[in-house]
């Protein structure tokens, strides 16, 4: 119990450090900048093993595992790039997903904006999304900012995602559930 | 048949005795009348009387010793006779009243064997209609069986035909939209699916 709400301390520290220091950066961009690459980066460390084993590597001094997060991060934006560096020195880049939803948490709490992930087969121009914004907007009741990326794999429609939620309204989705419908009906033969 | 005798023995020789003394007197008439060839043929009567008298006394001496003796000898021929015809009468009873068991015996023994038979036939009718009926309910489970197996084997190349057509289907579709449709009509179809998508907090 007592690691735990240690754990959770910690996420909140990092948490709120990095959004502080996002936001002193460059106000709401920067905040969701950082959200965004988070995001991305917290996919790729659990994706690439290497690179995950070397930043907790106890076989390292901490100083450096922080020098080898800032080499590996230095692209990304300076709060992102300095808060992983304190992360990996003290063997805390598994708490990345745990400081990632606290950021968003942070995020709805102090600007009143939810960033949503958009997910299409092509770009999405102005009217799209003054419409994905203004419904997401309705539905959480805080200012929405899109994060768009283009997946060819969906065939058409869209995907959005917020806080953990969901709306899957891809092509490749309907023909998934069309064809598992097909197949597990039987045509009306057990009548 | 012995009393009868011995009454008609006494009128037979008084019979006898006229008879041979009228054709003495016969011919002592005639022999007075005629002295020729009748006197031939006729007894001496000199020689005619000793011999009647002998006769006389051995007619008397066989009725009296040798006519009993000869009835008895009837009699008791009769009375064999008589036990003869009474046992083969007996014989004949008993002969028919054997018969008429034997009849019966065979009779009860056909009657036996027409039941045996027609007990082993009913016997055999309860084989027969019990093996054919164990044969049809056999036969019935075998179809059953086989309905079923056939059933499940349509069922599984039914299902099988329907997901490969199902995959035929959806793939066929995938790779339309995704080589057909414009930029636009993709556009389109976001702001219809954005439109008609459920809210985040549903």
């Amino acid at each position: 119990m007592a690691n735990r709400l240690v754990e959770q301390g910690k996420v909140q520290v990092y948490a709120s450090t990095m959004f502080d220091a996002a936001n002193d950066a460059g106000g709401t961009d920067e905040v969701v900048s950082v959200r965004n690459q988070m995001e991305h980066l917290r996919h790729l460390i659990y994706a690439d093993m290497d690179l995950s084993l070397a930043l907790k590597d106890a076989s390292y001094t901490p100083m450096q595992r922080h020098d080898l997060a800032k080499a590996v991060f230095a692209d990304c934006e300076v709060a992102l790039c300095e808060t992983l560096a304190v992360m990996a020195e003290e063997g805390d880049v598994d708490l990345l997903g745990q400081v990632y939803h606290a950021y968003e948490e942070i995020m709805a709490d102090k600007l009143k904006t939810c960033v949503v992930d958009v997910t299409t087969v092509v770009s999405l121009d102005d009217s799209l999304r003054q419409l994905i914004s203004a419904k997401a907007e309705k539905d959480l009741g805080c200012k929405a900012v899109l994060n768009e990326s283009i997946d060819k794999s969906i065939l058409g429609g869209i995907i959005m995602s917020v806080n953990g939620m969901r709306i899957d309204a891809s092509v490749i989705s309907q023909l998934n559930r069309a064809r598992y419908v097909l197949k597990e009906t039987d045509g009306g033969e057990s009548q | 048949m012995k009393t009868r005798a011995r009454k008609m023995a006494p009128l037979a020789g008084a019979f006898a005795t006229a008879m041979a003394l009228c054709p003495q007197l016969a011919f002592a008439a005639e022999s007075e009348e005629e002295t020729g060839g009748i006197s031939a043929i006729m007894p001496d009567m000199l020689e005619f009387v000793p011999m009647l008298v002998a006769f006389i006394i051995l007619w008397i001496i066989l009725a009296k010793f040798g006519w009993p003796m000869f009835a008895g000898m009837l009699e008791k021929r009769e009375n064999t006779i008589r036990e003869a015809l009474k046992q083969s009468e007996d014989a004949k009873i008993e002969s028919e009243r054997v018969l008429a068991e034997y009849k019966k015996q065979l009779a009860d023994a056909k009657a036996e064997a027409t039941k045996v038979v027609a007990e082993a036939r009913e016997t055999g009718e309860a084989v027969r209609q019990s093996i054919q009926d164990k044969a049809q309910a056999d036969a019935q489970d075998m179809i059953a069986k086989a309905r079923t197996t056939i059933e499940a084997e349509k069922k599984a190349a039914m299902a099988e035909l329907q997901a490969s057509i199902a995959d035929t289907s959806v793939d066929v579709a995938a790779k339309l939209i995704g080589n057909d449709l414009t930029e636009g009509e993709h556009r389109a179809i976001i702001e219809r699916y954005v439109k008609e998508a459920g809210s985040f907090n549903g």
